[in-house]
Protein backbone atom coordinates (compact mmCIF):
# COMPACT_ATOMS: atom_id res chain seq x y z
CA UNK A 1 0.00 0.00 0.00
CA UNK A 2 1.17 3.52 -0.71
CA UNK A 3 0.48 7.06 0.26
CA UNK A 4 -1.31 9.46 -2.04
CA UNK A 5 -1.44 13.18 -1.34
CA UNK A 6 -3.94 15.24 -3.30
CA UNK A 7 -3.79 19.01 -3.31
CA UNK A 8 -7.03 20.56 -4.49
CA UNK A 9 -6.76 24.26 -5.27
CA UNK A 10 -9.92 24.62 -7.28
CA UNK A 11 -13.61 24.61 -7.01
CA UNK A 12 -16.50 25.16 -4.74
CA UNK A 13 -18.77 22.38 -3.55
CA UNK A 14 -20.64 21.01 -6.54
CA UNK A 15 -17.86 21.45 -9.07
CA UNK A 16 -16.36 18.73 -11.22
CA UNK A 17 -12.83 18.89 -9.87
CA UNK A 18 -13.81 18.77 -6.21
CA UNK A 19 -16.23 15.88 -6.86
CA UNK A 20 -13.44 14.03 -8.66
CA UNK A 21 -11.07 14.68 -5.76
CA UNK A 22 -13.50 13.28 -3.20
CA UNK A 23 -14.28 10.16 -5.24
CA UNK A 24 -10.62 9.46 -5.99
CA UNK A 25 -9.68 9.90 -2.34
CA UNK A 26 -12.48 7.55 -1.23
CA UNK A 27 -11.54 4.88 -3.76
CA UNK A 28 -7.85 5.03 -2.82
CA UNK A 29 -8.72 4.77 0.87
CA UNK A 30 -11.09 1.85 0.20
CA UNK A 31 -8.20 0.05 -1.50
CA UNK A 32 -6.14 0.44 1.66
CA UNK A 33 -3.93 3.34 0.65
CA UNK A 34 -3.11 6.20 2.96
CA UNK A 35 -4.60 9.42 1.59
CA UNK A 36 -3.88 13.03 2.50
CA UNK A 37 -6.06 15.81 1.15
CA UNK A 38 -4.96 19.43 1.15
CA UNK A 39 -7.63 22.04 0.40
CA UNK A 40 -6.63 25.46 -0.76
CA UNK A 41 -8.27 28.45 -2.41
CA UNK A 42 -11.96 27.96 -3.13
CA UNK A 43 -11.68 24.27 -2.19
CA UNK A 44 -11.66 25.34 1.47
CA UNK A 45 -15.42 25.75 1.21
CA UNK A 46 -15.54 21.95 1.48
CA UNK A 47 -14.59 22.28 5.14
CA UNK A 48 -17.55 24.47 6.10
CA UNK A 49 -19.94 22.76 8.50
CA UNK A 50 -23.76 22.63 8.37
CA UNK A 51 -23.94 22.28 4.59
CA UNK A 52 -27.52 21.78 3.47
CA UNK A 53 -27.88 18.41 1.76
CA UNK A 54 -30.41 19.23 -0.93
CA UNK A 55 -31.87 16.52 -3.14
CA UNK A 56 -30.05 16.17 -6.48
CA UNK A 57 -27.46 18.73 -5.39
CA UNK A 58 -23.85 17.92 -4.78
CA UNK A 59 -22.67 18.17 -1.21
CA UNK A 60 -19.24 18.25 0.34
CA UNK A 61 -19.79 17.70 4.04
CA UNK A 62 -21.12 14.14 3.89
CA UNK A 63 -18.29 12.75 1.72
CA UNK A 64 -15.75 14.71 3.79
CA UNK A 65 -17.03 13.05 6.97
CA UNK A 66 -16.87 9.64 5.27
CA UNK A 67 -13.26 10.28 4.29
CA UNK A 68 -12.37 11.27 7.84
CA UNK A 69 -13.95 8.04 9.12
CA UNK A 70 -11.76 6.10 6.69
CA UNK A 71 -8.65 7.72 8.13
CA UNK A 72 -8.06 10.22 5.35
CA UNK A 73 -6.26 13.27 6.68
CA UNK A 74 -7.89 16.46 5.44
CA UNK A 75 -6.35 19.84 6.03
CA UNK A 76 -7.35 23.20 4.73
CA UNK A 77 -5.37 26.34 4.19
CA UNK A 78 -6.12 28.52 7.17
CA UNK A 79 -5.51 31.78 5.35
CA UNK A 80 -7.70 30.71 2.40
CA UNK A 81 -10.56 29.80 4.73
CA UNK A 82 -10.33 33.00 6.73
CA UNK A 83 -10.20 35.02 3.52
CA UNK A 84 -13.54 33.48 2.57
CA UNK A 85 -15.16 34.30 5.89
CA UNK A 86 -14.90 30.82 7.38
CA UNK A 87 -13.81 30.84 11.00
CA UNK A 88 -12.37 27.76 12.67
CA UNK A 89 -15.52 27.13 14.78
CA UNK A 90 -17.44 26.93 11.46
CA UNK A 91 -15.35 24.07 10.14
CA UNK A 92 -16.20 20.37 10.05
CA UNK A 93 -14.80 18.64 13.15
CA UNK A 94 -11.78 16.55 12.27
CA UNK A 95 -10.62 18.69 9.39
CA UNK A 96 -7.28 20.22 10.24
CA UNK A 97 -6.28 23.82 9.71
CA UNK A 98 -2.73 24.67 8.84
CA UNK A 99 -0.42 26.48 6.43
CA UNK A 100 1.26 25.38 3.21
CA UNK A 101 4.06 23.61 5.08
CA UNK A 102 1.54 20.87 6.01
CA UNK A 103 1.03 20.16 2.31
CA UNK A 104 4.75 20.27 1.55
CA UNK A 105 5.55 17.86 4.38
CA UNK A 106 2.90 15.42 3.10
CA UNK A 107 4.25 15.69 -0.43
CA UNK A 108 7.74 14.76 0.71
CA UNK A 109 6.49 11.70 2.59
CA UNK A 110 4.13 10.46 -0.13
CA UNK A 111 4.58 7.89 -2.88
CA UNK A 112 2.31 9.77 -5.27
CA UNK A 113 1.13 13.37 -5.49
CA UNK A 114 -1.70 14.79 -7.57
CA UNK A 115 -1.86 18.57 -7.61
CA UNK A 116 -5.15 19.84 -8.99
CA UNK A 117 -4.65 23.45 -9.84
CA UNK A 118 -7.00 26.38 -9.55
CA UNK A 119 -9.40 27.45 -12.26
CA UNK B 1 9.97 9.08 -15.96
CA UNK B 2 6.55 7.46 -16.18
CA UNK B 3 4.05 10.28 -16.31
CA UNK B 4 0.29 10.06 -15.92
CA UNK B 5 -1.62 13.13 -17.08
CA UNK B 6 -5.20 13.85 -16.11
CA UNK B 7 -6.87 15.67 -19.00
CA UNK B 8 -10.01 17.35 -17.67
CA UNK B 9 -11.03 19.57 -20.58
CA UNK B 10 -11.49 19.34 -24.33
CA UNK B 11 -10.00 22.64 -25.39
CA UNK B 12 -6.51 24.00 -24.87
CA UNK B 13 -4.87 20.73 -23.93
CA UNK B 14 -3.18 19.52 -27.12
CA UNK B 15 -0.43 22.15 -27.08
CA UNK B 16 0.33 21.40 -23.44
CA UNK B 17 0.63 17.68 -24.04
CA UNK B 18 2.91 18.38 -27.01
CA UNK B 19 5.42 19.88 -24.58
CA UNK B 20 5.49 16.88 -22.27
CA UNK B 21 8.22 14.30 -22.56
CA UNK B 22 8.20 11.03 -20.67
CA UNK B 23 9.66 7.56 -20.91
CA UNK B 24 6.09 6.34 -20.56
CA UNK B 25 3.12 8.64 -20.99
CA UNK B 26 -0.45 7.93 -19.95
CA UNK B 27 -3.36 10.25 -20.70
CA UNK B 28 -6.36 9.79 -18.44
CA UNK B 29 -9.44 11.53 -19.80
CA UNK B 30 -11.84 12.73 -17.11
CA UNK B 31 -14.64 15.30 -16.85
CA UNK B 32 -15.01 17.12 -20.21
CA UNK B 33 -11.71 15.56 -21.25
CA UNK B 34 -13.71 12.41 -22.10
CA UNK B 35 -14.66 14.09 -25.38
CA UNK B 36 -11.11 13.46 -26.60
CA UNK B 37 -12.00 9.78 -26.50
CA UNK B 38 -15.39 10.11 -28.15
CA UNK B 39 -15.79 13.15 -30.41
CA UNK B 40 -14.85 13.39 -34.05
CA UNK B 41 -14.29 17.02 -34.95
CA UNK B 42 -14.86 17.41 -38.72
CA UNK B 43 -14.70 13.64 -38.96
CA UNK B 44 -11.32 13.41 -37.27
CA UNK B 45 -10.57 12.00 -33.81
CA UNK B 46 -8.79 14.15 -31.27
CA UNK B 47 -5.13 14.80 -32.24
CA UNK B 48 -4.22 13.73 -28.71
CA UNK B 49 -4.92 10.14 -29.77
CA UNK B 50 -2.05 10.37 -32.28
CA UNK B 51 0.44 10.78 -29.44
CA UNK B 52 2.70 7.96 -28.38
CA UNK B 53 0.88 7.24 -25.15
CA UNK B 54 -1.51 4.95 -23.35
CA UNK B 55 -5.05 6.30 -23.21
CA UNK B 56 -7.71 5.84 -20.55
CA UNK B 57 -11.17 7.31 -20.04
CA UNK B 58 -13.18 7.36 -16.82
CA UNK B 59 -16.40 5.36 -17.24
CA UNK B 60 -18.38 7.42 -14.72
CA UNK B 61 -17.64 10.65 -16.57
CA UNK B 62 -18.69 9.02 -19.84
CA UNK B 63 -22.01 7.94 -18.34
CA UNK B 64 -22.61 11.39 -16.84
CA UNK B 65 -22.48 12.80 -20.38
CA UNK B 66 -24.74 10.14 -21.90
CA UNK B 67 -21.86 8.30 -23.55
CA UNK B 68 -21.16 4.57 -23.54
CA UNK B 69 -18.20 2.30 -24.24
CA UNK B 70 -19.43 2.04 -27.82
CA UNK B 71 -18.71 5.74 -28.31
CA UNK B 72 -15.07 5.39 -27.27
CA UNK B 73 -12.19 5.25 -29.76
CA UNK B 74 -10.62 1.80 -29.92
CA UNK B 75 -7.25 3.19 -28.77
CA UNK B 76 -8.72 4.22 -25.42
CA UNK B 77 -9.32 1.90 -22.47
CA UNK B 78 -12.40 2.55 -20.33
CA UNK B 79 -11.50 2.55 -16.62
CA UNK B 80 -13.19 2.95 -13.25
CA UNK B 81 -12.06 5.02 -10.26
CA UNK B 82 -10.54 1.82 -8.87
CA UNK B 83 -8.55 1.33 -12.05
CA UNK B 84 -7.35 4.93 -11.84
CA UNK B 85 -6.02 4.34 -8.33
CA UNK B 86 -4.17 1.26 -9.59
CA UNK B 87 -2.72 3.23 -12.49
CA UNK B 88 -1.50 5.87 -10.05
CA UNK B 89 0.31 3.42 -7.82
CA UNK B 90 1.42 0.79 -10.33
CA UNK B 91 2.03 2.50 -13.66
CA UNK B 92 2.84 6.19 -13.27
CA UNK B 93 5.29 7.58 -10.73
CA UNK B 94 4.54 11.24 -11.52
CA UNK B 95 1.14 12.82 -12.08
CA UNK B 96 0.00 15.99 -13.77
CA UNK B 97 -3.35 17.75 -14.14
CA UNK B 98 -4.18 19.81 -17.21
Amino acid sequence: MGTLTIGCFSSLVGSKSLDFTLKLAKTAADKGHKVNLWLSGNATILGKNHQKHLKDYSTGEKPALELLEKGVEICECEACALARGIQKPDSIPGIQWNAMHWYLAKIYSSDRVLHIGGE
Amino acid sequence: MKLGVFVNDYKGTVETVDRLEAEKLGLIFIQNGVFHATLKDNGKPSPLLDKSANFYVLSEDLATRGLTNADVDSRVKVVTYGDVVDLIFNDYEKLAWI
